[in-house]
């Protein structure tokens, strides 16, 4: 596993107003991401990991601190920036897929490749090898409806890579899933690791989901705790 | 094209709120599309020509005009006295024969309205007749021969035939309203081409004048109209110095002191005419036709808002992956334009084709006109309106788009 850090988290404080009370979510949190690893982020309801996962993603600004991804520094860039360099580096997975309904798997695969200046003979040849690589490239022309909760997720994981991104960000991608296709989606991210040394951002509440990763971080109150309290989990 | 492509699937997202939004945009472009024919149609009526100016003369102080037929001959020249003055390049009489083929009764299927006029004035003084393709106008020209052959001859429009459950051929009696007592028996010798003049019918003068002075004889007394029988004589000239010419003419003539006459501009006469729907025609103009296309802007911007309230997650979506807010904001644009455009230019391109082809003209009596063509420009009429209404519309839904915040959208407490 290589040992450089790709994602480097530095003081980053998150803070909202509600009214004219400040609302801590993260607080001066320092996190560093070496390059290929699988990291999970744990903590209770609350505790920040969307919040941080988002930040890392380019979705929203830290309140204070900075965040690298590689060589960019993430929190200091505009949002059409962002929003270009979201498209070219930050492959998504949600919990709830989000495919667009109206579009079949293909064709979901396809949409971030849209933005990219690709010939459509390039554009097939990717979106065919993530569809292969999430083992869909029989089922390309079928519609969300027409597919499985796991099925979906499949394509949402198909979707986050066909740009080969330096980051993949899961946002409880097993969460609306039943054991069986927990399991499967989680080997598969567990492939694109290892084979295409990809570095994964997984937020969780399933300690065994957290348990696929190389290593769990956990969360609360808005900082990294090393030990956390079990009886936390609980209500997740 | 992916992008229209992506436009296209989302508009069948949901295909009974398109096609329920594109159902409006259609009934709403049919009937501006009818509007603006009829108001384009009246503008170039009433614009003035810069050639081949038409002329009417009327009486001056009277409404409705009712000059004395020994009026007809001077007027036709122009009343041109000297050698060096004009005369017309043409002209035309038009007696106004109002009846019915039911005695002591008018409706709707035994209703007539004539222009008694010199038949061989059809063909080179009547609007449109006179620049009829060869096939219509030989067809014309026919029926025409019929009536200088026999005074009693009648051509009547498609519709009015129509109407009155007549044929070519056939005989009518059209008992007077206006010529009270003067029974007109006629033969169908032809019909007008579809359009303009669907309801109109033309008699021989000579048939009238020559029962008006039957009336005398019968009566041992003139008829009450018969020094009152000519409504209009329009004359044609090369241009507006000779109509100013002729003009003069009239009005030093000494010929024309009771009842005395003045000559307008053929569209300036219209224009008189049409004054009596002024309101309405300011009405459709000025009311109802914006009216239809700020309503098409809501019912755009009705649909349109709902999708993107529906759709919010998916848009957060498409920012997560790298859609810029702008590229977001098109393809909203774009579906409700390309709804709009489509939708808009079907209605109107289908309702040119319907009304001029099948129904030849809208009906709607006015003046003289008694149904109206649509227009050319209706071609284009459907998709400008689809795409200004659509614009109009959905730009404000579609610059909400630009603001949709990713992490408020999916914001959960994790």
């Amino acid at each position: 596993m290589a040992t450089e850090a790709i994602v480097r988290v530095s003081h980053v404080s998150r803070y909202f107003k509600r009214g004219s009370e400040r609302v801590n979510v993260l607080n001066e949190l320092d996190l560093d991401v070496p390059e290929g690893q699988f990291l999970a982020l744990m903590g209770p309801s609350g505790s920040g990991k969307t919040t941080l996962l988002n930040l890392i993603a380019g979705l929203d600004t830290p309140s204070e601190g900075e965040i690298w991804v590689g060589d960019r520094c993430v929190s200091k860039m505009t949002e059409a920036q962002l929003a270009r360099w979201r498209n070219e580096h930050v492959g998504f997975v949600f919990q709830f897929y989000h495919l667009l309904p109206v579009l079949t798997a293909y064709e979901n695969v396809e949409l971030p490749l849209l933005l990219l200046p690709l010939s459509a003979k390039k554009r097939r040849e990717q979106v065919m090898t993530a569809l292969e690589l999430v083992g869909l490239n029989d089922r390309n022309s079928h519609i969300p409806s027409q597919l499985s909760g796991g099925q979906q997720q499949r394509v949402g994981i198909a979707r986050a890579i066909v740009t080969d991104p330096t980051l993949i960000v899961a946002d409880e991608p097993t969460g609306d899933l039943d054991a069986k296709s927990a399991h499967e989606i989680l080997d598969l991210l567990n492939v694109l690791q290892r084979s295409l040394n990809k570095t994964i951002l997984m937020v969780t509440h399933d300690l065994r989901a957290a348990r696929r990763a190389d290593r769990i971080q956990h969360l609360d109150k808005g900082r990294l705790v090393d030990q956390p309290d079990e009886a936390l989990y609980e209500a997740g | 094209m992916k992008f229209l492509m992506l436009i296209v699937k989302n508009l069948r997202r949901n295909l009974v709120r398109s096609m329920l939004t594109s159902a409006g945009v259609m009934v709403l472009v049919f009937v501006i599309t009818l509007i603006w024919s009829i108001l384009g149609f009246l503008d170039i009526a009433t614009s003035e020509k810069t050639s081949n100016f038409k002329g009417i003369v009327t009486e001056k102080w009277s409404i409705p005009s009712q000059m004395p037929f020994s009026y007809a001959a001077t007027l036709e020249n122009g009343a041109a006295r000297e050698e060096s003055d004009v005369k017309p390049i043409d002209s035309m009489t038009w007696q106004f024969f109002i009846g019915s083929t039911e005695k002591g009764t008018m409706g709707f299927n035994s209703f007539i309205f004539a222009f008694c006029m010199e038949p061989k004035k059809l063909l080179t003084m009547m609007d449109e007749l006179d620049s009829l393709p060869p096939g219509p106008r030989a067809e014309l020209d026919d029926a025409i021969k019929k009536m200088e052959g026999n005074r009693q001859g009648i051509i009547v429009g498609q519709k009015r035939l129509a109407a009155i459950e007549k044929k070519v051929g056939d005989r009518i009696k059209i008992f007077g309203t206006n010529y009270r007592d003067i029974e007109l028996e006629c033969e169908i010798v032809g019909t007008f081409p579809l359009g303009r003049y669907d309801n109109n019918t033309c008699i021989n003068r000579d048939y009238l004048n020559a029962s008006l002075e039957a009336y005398q004889a019968t009566n041992k007394k003139p008829h009450p109209l018969a020094n009152k029988t000519m409504n209009l004589v329009w004359v044609k000239v090369p241009n507006k110095d000779t109509f100013t010419q002729v003009s003069s003419q009239i009005d030093k003539s000494p010929m024309f002191a009771s009842p005395p006459v003045k000559i307008e501009t053929a569209s300036s006469g219209v224009s008189n005419f049409l004054a009596a729907y002024k309101d309405l025609l300011t009405i459709l103009r000025w009311v109802l036709a914006p009216s239809i296309i700020a309503t098409l802007a809501v019912v755009i911007s009705n649909a349109i808002s709902i999708s993107v309230r529906e759709r919010r997650k998916e848009m957060a979506v498409l920012k997560v992956i790298g859609f810029q807010p702008n590229q977001i904001m098109f393809l909203v644009l774009g579906e409700a334009i390309f709804l709009g455009v489509v939708a808009g230019s079907v209605s109107s391109i289908g309702t040119y084709f319907f009304v001029n082809k099948v129904l030849g003209g809208i009906p709607f009596p006015i003046a003289f006109f008694s149904s109206f063509p649509v227009l050319d420009g209706a071609l284009w009429w459907g998709a400008a309106i689809g795409f200004v209404t659509s614009f109009a519309g959905s730009i404000l839904p579609a610059l909400s788009t630009r603001s949709i915040k990713v992490v408020d959208v999916f914001s959960k407490v994790a």
